[in-house]
């Protein structure tokens, strides 16, 4: 066939007589880009403004160096550098590797379970980071940590053997929190890992260490260390496990510091914005470094469709004791602080040890938090703010996506950067430069929900964006340009061939923005308003404040158990696109 | 009908110097005619359709389709492809798969804004295309469960639905097996005839093109070499690129040895040839004479006076059942193609003689 094209072009060719093409829909798409640019940069550039000028609640004051000056000054900053690097990189690493195992496992042996693993990881995604910190303190805290009170009865240790309030300690809880991303963002590059490559080592006599010392390794090297950024990018912007283990155990890392400093009296937003930029530029370094080391990425041949054989070693006797230690892996990691916050639900004070349990059971952590009047609000401005942001979001992305891929090909790459852009900036910082565009733009959401949904939507185009852009990739770009043809206008294509055919790409993106949203906390805590509590704010303040164990746990457990029946929603669209990609129907190649 | 005039239209790809997809195209064609577009992948054949349609939006030139303008680069004139009223069919079908059968096909028609059709003419001229390409009795299937010559069909008739000024089809048969598109061929023949609807068809199979069209437009590189009936363009090519590209043909290089009227003698490597050409020519001048594999005659005689004849042994053959090609070899490393009747049959290394006709070769100048 004939050349590449750019399409059906309203944006493209706009030199020559761009007048007789403009419409109402053209408008809508320059409207769209127009939401994201300012969504994007407004926030970026009252940062930097923040920053450089000097510190002054209403508007920027003269231009200045001393902010930067200011958090420099002190061995504070190089003790942030090294704790978030140390907490970033420790964390990437043990979560690469305990996900790697289970990846290696489900994917590569033929070993049992791979489906409940596969659940189980997924499941993880519906549990609150502050809900996982606040689970292994009542695991593993020195005073109050079941673990630790029965390893000092069983030994008989004078003092507890385990403090999770240390590096280590964070390390673990959030480890325990991201691994089950590290086996998602894995397993397909294991999957599709051509087994024939290690059997060409094993024919040329080489061992199996060997073997995956030379040829496997090298070749997962781009996927293992993409997997490696994105976790140590989540690393280090992490707020909850820093917040309510780094704190007491006084770690501190970047995150903790900048929200610190903006809700000091007075608050120090220069301060503030000085530190984000140099977080900032760290997430930035990485992926820069990340860019570096891949740029050869494409040399290795793992994924060549031809030829792939999805042959599994077959562990013989093993299979069974290694899935059992999978399962174990999942039990420590997950099992244990999710069961824990359950026991303690069920009671008023600290939950006694499983086994000696002559306290009563209780349903009264349940009543009073389903009777407390800032529960019941909290619940409803985090609905309805997840429920907006998805649907913003999901029809921002959509058509950026399709102006990127169908319209303006010739720049689609930059549309892609701009919704990326948000991947690479924390979601503390997003809340704190948020806080300060609208404290000075003139529009008038500062303590209402919305400027709380114009945070979450800048944080999650990213997602949104991956998602439309999937769906539209897979959509034959002749089946529009039939209806075009047929005599359909712009609209007309967007709902009635577009929209239908990508339904299940949008509310898998829709199911997965919402989730997001509902278990956000370290934009909200800059955003929240008197009236806008949301709930992840309200379980911290209930942490913080003394709420008893119980009513905390139980505010836990209520929270998990409906994100756990979304998220199997979700896993069910996956399934379901899964089979259609595989079954590869008229979407892909009519 | 439609007229195009001097189009261009370059693609730059990646900020790279741009590539000219055509390069100065100029072609008409009158109502109730199939006319092909034909050519290698590449030669600018699909843009010129797609610009046709308004897909693509040309650099430079004009397009006029029934009558109307619908592009115009001095003017700024540029009607979008809902506003043509085309029919098109692609070479991937593009049957929306979330659509019943009929949905496919009324989707036109419920788009349309020149008229209101009511449900009741929807489902009476859906019915009535689908009926003319056989899928009557299919408007309720799911259009994902149809075979590929059905899809195909399908495709058709969403194309026909509004009795479109002109019919566009990108290469429509590439993706059937052979037997079903030689069945297509005939069937799509016969509905283009009935209808008198006027339509350019692209392909890059020489054969489909003889077969279906009115008029053929040879491309290559971005403009059209050639144009003219299938018989012209078979008999006469006016260039080795047809003549090559058009069926097979033997080449031979020599100088005119002398010439009158429109036929000139060759002298070439091999012997005289005495040929036709269509371009006036001196003595002296270097030229090619082209001659069709099926024209040559192969026999172990001198087939008599009045002939051009080369001497040769038989190199190999091949026997393809309606007909066994012979290759001979005249010496210097030279060999021909003969096809020959399957039943003649010589054995390789055979002493032969091959003629043909004077008016069977055409020379070309250059």
């Amino acid at each position: 066939m004939s050349l590449a094209s750019p399409s059906i072009s309203p944006l493209a060719g706009l030199p020559f007589g761009w007048l007789t093409r403009l419409r109402l829909s053209h408008l809508l798409l320059v409207v769209c880009v127009a939401v994201v640019g300012w969504l994007v940069f407004v926030p970026l550039s009252a940062l930097l403004l923040t920053a450089f000028t000097e510190d002054n609640i209403y508007g920027f004051g003269a231009p200045t160096f001393d902010n930067f000056l200011e958090a420099y000054s002190s061995w504070h900053i190089l003790r942030l550098f090294g704790n978030s690097l140390l907490f970033g990189c420790g964390t990437a690493i043990t979560a690469l590797v305990m996900g790697g195992l289970v990846a290696w496992v489900v994917e590569r042996t033929d070993a049992p379970g791979g489906e409940l693993f596969h659940s189980l990881a997924l499941l993880s995604f519906a549990v609150p980071g502050l809900l996982t910190a606040m689970a292994w303190i009542f695991v593993l805290s020195p005073n109050i940590g079941w673990l630790n009170s029965g390893l000092k009865n069983y030994f008989g240790f004078s003092a507890s053997p385990i403090n999770i309030y240390t590096m280590a300690g964070m390390i673990w809880a959030l480890s325990s929190h991201y691994f089950p991303l590290a086996y998602l963002a894995l397993g397909p590059a294991f999957r599709v890992l051509d087994v024939r490559m290690e059997e060409a080592g094993l024919v040329s006599g080489s061992s199996y260490w060997q073997i995956l010392r030379r040829i496997t390794f090298p070749l997962l090297r781009p996927a293992i260390l993409s997997a490696l950024l994105l976790l140590f990018i989540l690393g280090i912007s992490s707020f909850e496990v820093p917040r309510l283990i780094g704190r007491p155990g006084r770690i501190d890392v970047f995150t903790t510091e900048i929200q610190a400093a903006t809700s000091g009296a007075p608050p120090s937003f220069g301060i503030a914005s000085a530190l984000s930029i140099t977080l900032l530029l760290v997430c930035l370094a990485a992926i820069l470094f990340y860019r570096r080391v891949t740029r050869d990425a494409e040399a290795f041949a793992t994924i060549t469709g031809k030829g792939y054989t999805p042959t599994r070693i077959r562990l013989g006797p093993w299979r069974w004791p290694v899935a059992l230690a999978t399962g174990l892996l999942f039990l420590a990691a997950l099992g244990f602080p999710l069961l824990t916050l359950v026991w303690q639900s069920f009671f008023r004070n600290l939950a006694p040890s499983l086994f000696a349990s002559d306290l009563p059971f209780t349903l009264d952590n349940y009543k009073f938090i389903l009777s407390y009047p800032i529960f019941i609000s909290a619940v409803k401005t985090s609905v309805t703010l997840a429920a907006m942001s998805a649907t913003v979001v999901v029809l921002l992305t959509f058509v950026m996506a399709w102006i990127a891929q169908r319209s303006a090909t010739r720049y689609g790459w930059l549309l892609d950067a701009l919704a990326f852009i948000p991947i690479a900036i924390p979601s503390v910082i997003i809340g704190a430069s948020v806080l300060f565009a609208y404290l000075v733009v003139p529009i008038p959401i500062y303590n209402t929900i919305w400027i709380l949904l114009v945070a979450y939507v800048t944080s999650y185009l990213p997602y949104g964006m991956r998602f439309a852009s999937g769906g539209i990739a897979q959509i034959h770009k002749e089946l529009e340009e039939v209806a075009e043809v047929a005599g359909a206008q712009l609209h007309q294509i967007f709902f009635r061939i577009l929209m239908p055919l990508l339904a299940p790409f949008l509310l898998a993106g829709w199911i997965y923005v919402f989730v997001l949203a509902v278990r956000e906390l370290g934009a909200s805590i800059f955003l929240v308003g008197p009236g806008t509590h949301v709930l992840g704010t309200i379980s911290l303040t209930m942490w913080e404040e003394g709420g008893s164990y119980g009513a905390v746990s139980a505010l836990g457990v209520i929270q998990i158990i409906p994100l756990i029946f979304i998220v199997a929603g979700l896993r069910w669209m996956e399934t379901r696109l899964q089979r259609r990609a595989d079954s590869s129907t008229s979407i892909a190649r009519p | 009908m439609f007229v195009i005039e001097d189009l261009y239209k370059t693609f730059h790809v990646g900020g790279q110097a741009g590539v000219k997809a055509i390069d100065g195209i100029s072609l008409n064609v009158e109502t109730g005619k199939l006319l092909t577009l034909l050519g290698p992948s590449g030669c600018g054949k699909t843009t010129t359709l797609r610009c046709l349609a308004g897909l693509e939006r040309p650099d430079r030139g004009r397009i006029v389709i029934n009558g109307r303008v619908v592009f115009d680069s001095e003017q700024g004139i540029f009607v979008p492809p809902s506003e043509r009223a085309l029919g098109m069919v692609f070479q991937s079908y593009a049957i929306w798969p979330h659509m019943t059968v009929f949905e496919n096909v009324a989707f036109p028609l419920r788009v349309a804004r020149d008229r209101k059709y009511s449900a009741a003419e929807i489902k009476q001229e859906v019915v009535r295309v689908l009926e003319m390409v056989q899928l009557g009795g299919y408007e309720n299937r799911a259009s994902t469960r149809l075979s590929g010559g059905q899809q195909q069909r399908l495709a058709f008739a969403r194309g026909l639905v509004r009795n479109p000024n002109l019919l566009l089809l990108d290469e429509p048969l590439s993706n059937l097996d052979a037997k079903l598109r030689e069945q297509m061929r005939v069937e799509l023949k016969r509905l283009q005839r009935t209808l008198g609807v006027t339509t350019v068809y692209v392909t890059h199979d020489q054969s489909e093109a003889l077969a279906l069209s009115d008029v053929i437009a040879v491309f290559s590189a971005g403009r059209i070499i050639q144009r003219g009936s299938p018989q012209e363009i078979y008999r006469r090519p006016r260039s080795q690129f047809v003549a090559d590209f058009v069926g097979s043909a033997n080449f031979f290089h020599g100088t005119i040895a002398k010439r009158s009227d429109d036929t000139a003698t060759v002298d070439t490597p091999h012997g005289m040839i005495l040929c036709s050409f269509v371009e006036s020519v001196q003595a002296g001048q270097t030229v090619m004479v082209t001659a069709r594999p099926e024209d040559l005659t192969i026999s172990e005689k001198h087939p008599g006076d009045g002939l051009n004849v080369f001497a040769g042994k038989i190199a190999h053959r091949v026997f393809l059942g309606e007909v066994t090609d012979y290759f001979v070899d005249l010496g210097e490393g030279r060999e021909i193609r003969v096809r020959a009747a399957p039943d003649v049959e010589l054995g390789i290394g055979r002493a032969v003689h091959v003629a043909i006709r004077p008016e069977q070769c055409v020379g070309l100048a250059s």
